[in-house]
C-alpha cells in the first residue's frame, strides 16, 4: 500500500528536471522532498499531482497499485496545497473549502447538509470557525494556508501534496505550523508528501526525507539516518553548516596538517587526498594543546548572541577559516578573547574523497 | 483629505486643482450649458419634445442596440481576449493591432465601410440577401456598426486581467476534481467579472454616444432606424436649440443613472477582489 513513482524523466527543452526518479511513499508516511532550488522536487510534486506529465517511456505513477500516469488532475484525487496558497478569492472561507465537492458529479455529489457537515468538521479541524464567512483577502498568511489544506484535505484525496506550503510565511508562524501539521498528520494520517528547501523543516517533520540535487534523488532515509550518516558530501552539506579540512587518508586515519584522525570506517582505503567535514558543534575548544589530535589556532571573532555562541578560528598552520558552536555555558567557561591562540579537537569526522567543492 | 498632516505625497492641493479645473472645463460647463439652455423650455414644452414618439423609438433603438450591443462584445470581446493571451499562433501579433482597429479608424471611415460591405449588393450583403437578412439600412445594420466600435473595449480591459491571471489557481480547481468547464464557470469567469463589467460599461457608454458610423449604415429613417444622437444634430440644423438640447439632457441623465448602476455593481462584485 504505496504511493509510489517510477523511472520518470522530465525535460524542459535542454534542462533535464528529473532524471529516472524512483520513489516509493508508505501509505499514512509524512516524506519531504529536500532540496535546492532546480533540483527537481516540484517538479516531481507536480507530476505525483497530475500537474504535469513524465516524457513518455517506462515512467510509472501509482496509487496504490493503481496507475494514474496519464490521468489527469482532476481524476487523480491528489489533495494539492500551493506555496501562495491559491485560494479562490471570490469565494469565502466555507466555499473554498466546499468547492471540491461541489464539483463533484452529480451522482456521487453530497447533498448540502453533507457538504456542510463536511466543511464543518474540516474548520474544526484548522481551527477557523469563526472565520467561515471571511474570505481570503481578509486571512493573514498562516489562516490562508490553512485553508488551502483544509481545501484539498475535503475531497478526501489518496494523497496530500503540499509545494513549500511555509515558504511565504514569516519565521515564526512557519515554525508553529509546521508543528500543527506534524499534530495534524498524526491525527488523520493521510500519505503526504512536502516539498521543501528548509533542512530543518524536513528532519522536523517528516517521517522520511528525500534529497534531491539536479533532477536525482541523492539520498532517503529517516531524519536520524541521514543526518547522522549523509550518503554523500551534497547531503552532509545540505543539512546544515560546516567545516571543511583538506587532508589525506591514511591506514585508517585522517592527517589534517600535523594532527591525525582516527576515522575508522576508512581502514580499507589507500592513501589518497580527502577532505574532513566536521559540524561546528563537533568541535572541542581548549587552552591546553591535547596531544595529537588537536590543531592549533586563534580566536578572530566570537558572538554569544541567540541559544549558542559562534566562534571564528583560523587555523595556524595554512591560515584557513573555520566556525566552532559552543554551548552558552561551554562558552562561559572558556571565556575566548578576540587574538588568543588556542587548541581544537575534532569530533565525528567524515571523510569524502576529494572531488566535492562546495 | 489631508488638511494638516503632512502627506508623503507632495501636490495634493495642486493635483486636486488642476483636476477639477480640467474636469469643469472639459465636462461640467459644457454640459452645465446643455441643462442651462434646457430650461429656456417650460415643462411642457420640454416633457413633449422629449416623450414625442419619434424620440422615444429613437432611445429604444439607441439604448437597446448599444445594450446588445455591448452584450454580443462581452462574448466575443472574451473569446478574442482569451485566445490572445492563451495562444501562441503565428499571427498572433498582426491580430492583436486588428483589434484596435475600431479604436483609430474615423468612425465615419468604418460606417463608409461597413455599408459598402453589408449592402444587398455588398460582399457579405450578398450572401445574406437570399436568406432574408438585410444589415444595411435597419435596425441590424445599427447593431453592427455599434458592436463594431464597441469590441476593442472589452478585449483591451479582459486581456492584461488575463495575462495577470495565476495558472496555480486554475490548477488548484482541477485538482480539487473540476473538469475545464467547471474550472472556466466556477473559477476563471468570476475573476475576470471585474474586468468583463468595466469593459462592458465602457463599450455600451461609446455605443450610446456613437454617431458617425451609424449614420451610413441606418440609412435614417424615423420611427425605424433612427438613433437619438442622429436626432438631437437633426434638431440643431433646423435651429431648435432648446429641443436639441433637452432630449441631450435626457439622454445625458439616463446614461448616467445607468452607469452609476453599473459601477454600483463595479464596487459591489469587487469587494473581495483584494489580491491574495
Amino acid at each position: 500500500m504505496s504511493v509510489e513513482v517510477l523511472n520518470v524523466t522530465k525535460k524542459f527543452g535542454q534542462f533535464t528536471a528529473l532524471d529516472n526518479v524512483s520513489l516509493k511513499v508508505e501509505s499514512g508516511e509524512l516524506v519531504a522532498l529536500l532540496g535546492p532550488s532546480g533540483s527537481g522536487k516540484t517538479t516531481l510534486l507536480r507530476i505525483i499531482a497530475g500537474l504535469e506529465f513524465p516524457d513518455p517511456g517506462n515512467a510509472q505513477v501509482l496509487f496504490y497499485g493503481e496507475d494514474v500516469t496519464t490521468i489527469p488532475a482532476s481524476q487523480r484525487k491528489a489533495g494539492f496545497a500551493f506555496q501562495h496558497y491559491a485560494l479562490f478569492r471570490h469565494l469565502n472561507v466555507f466555499e473554498n473549502i466546499a468547492f471540491g465537492l461541489r464539483v463533484r458529479p452529480r451522482p456521487v455529489r453530497p447533498n448540502e447538509a453533507e457538504i456542510h457537515a463536511r466543511v464543518e468538521k474540516l474548520l474544526k479541524l484548522i481551527q477557523m470557525e469563526p472565520q467561515a464567512r471571511r474570505f481570503p483577502s481578509q486571512l493573514s498568511g498562516g489562516q490562508r494556508q490553512r485553508v488551502s489544506l483544509a481545501r484539498a484535505l475535503a475531497v478526501e484525496p489518496k494523497v496530500l501534496l503540499l509545494d513549500e506550503p511555509f515558504g511565504a510565511l514569516d519565521a515564526k508562524v512557519r515554525k508553529e505550523l509546521r508543528r500543527w501539521l506534524r499534530r495534524l498528520h498524526d491525527e488523520i494520517h493521510i500519505t503526504t508528501l512536502f516539498v521543501t528547501h528548509d533542512q530543518e523543516e524536513a528532519l522536523e517533520v517528516a517521517d522520511r526525507v528525500a534529497i534531491l540535487r539536479v533532477g536525482r534523488i541523492e539520498q532517503i532515509g529517516t531524519p536520524e539516518e541521514i543526518y547522522d550518516n549523509p550518503a554523500s558530501p551534497f547531503v552532509y552539506d545540505f543539512l546544515g553548516n560546516v567545516n571543511l579540512f583538506s587532508g589525506r587518508v591514511r591506514d585508517g586515519t585522517v592527517v589534517i596538517g600535523d594532527t591525525k584522525i582516527a576515522v575508522p570506517e576508512t581502514a580499507g582505503e589507500s592513501d589518497s587526498d580527502a577532505i574532513a567535514f566536521v559540524r561546528p558543534h563537533d568541535i572541542r575548544v581548549t587552552r591546553e594543546p591535547g596531544g595529537p589530535a588537536t590543531l592549533a589556532a586563534r580566536v578572530i571573532r566570537s558572538n554569544a548572541a541567540g541559544p549558542l555562541a559562534n566562534l571564528e578560528l583560523v587555523r595556524l598552520d595554512t591560515g584557513g577559516q573555520f566556525t566552532v558552536q559552543l554551548s552558552k555555558e561551554q562558552f562561559q567557561q572558556l571565556q575566548p578573547k578576540t587574538g588568543e591562540p588556542v587548541f581544537v579537537e575534532l569530533r565525528n569526522v567524515k571523510v569524502f574523497a576529494d572531488d566535492y567543492s562546495i | 483629505m489631508a488638511k494638516k498632516t503632512t502627506s508623503v505625497l507632495p501636490g495634493f492641493k495642486l493635483t486636486l486643482g488642476y483636476t477639477l479645473l480640467y474636469l469643469s472645463l472639459i465636462v461640467l460647463i459644457p454640459l452645465a450649458c446643455t441643462v442651462w439652455k434646457t430650461s429656456t423650455l417650460t415643462w411642457d414644452q420640454f416633457w413633449h419634445t422629449v416623450t414625442a414618439p419619434r424620440v422615444m423609438a429613437s432611445y429604444r433603438l439607441s439604448f437597446g442596440a448599444s445594450f446588445l450591443a455591448a452584450l454580443t462584445n462581452l462574448f466575443f470581446g472574451l473569446l478574442v481576449a482569451w485566445v490572445l493571451v492563451r495562444y501562441q499562433f503565428w499571427g498572433k501579433r498582426f491580430v492583436d493591432a486588428l483589434v484596435d482597429l475600431p479604436f483609430a479608424l474615423p468612425t465615419a471611415v468604418a460606417g463608409i465601410a461597413l455599408t459598402a460591405v453589408y449592402a444587398p449588393h455588398g460582399w457579405i450583403g450578398r450572401w445574406l440577401a437570399p436568406l432574408g437578412i438585410q444589415v444595411a439600412f435597419t435596425r441590424l445594420g445599427v447593431f453592427v456598426a455599434l458592436t463594431f466600435i464597441g469590441l476593442p473595449f472589452i478585449v483591451r480591459t479582459v486581456q492584461p486581467v488575463l495575462e495577470d491571471f495565476d495558472l496555480e489557481i486554475e490548477e488548484s480547481a482541477a485538482s480539487l476534481g473540476a473538469n475545464r468547464w467547471q474550472t472556466f464557470w466556477r473559477v476563471t469567469l468570476p475573476m475576470l467579472r471585474p474586468a468583463l463589467l468595466t469593459g462592458f460599461t465602457l463599450a455600451f457608454a461609446r455605443a450610446l454616444g456613437e454617431y458617425g458610423s451609424v449614420v451610413f449604415i441606418s440609412g435614417n429613417m424615423p420611427m425605424k432606424t433612427e438613433i437619438t444622437p442622429l436626432l438631437i444634430i437633426t434638431k440643431l440644423e433646423e435651429f431648435d436649440y432648446p429641443g436639441a438640447t433637452a432630449i441631450a439632457v435626457t439622454m445625458l441623465v439616463a446614461s448616467f443613472v445607468l452607469l452609476l448602476t453599473i459601477n454600483f455593481l463595479q464596487w459591489w462584485s469587487h469587494r473581495h477582489h483584494r489580491p491574495v
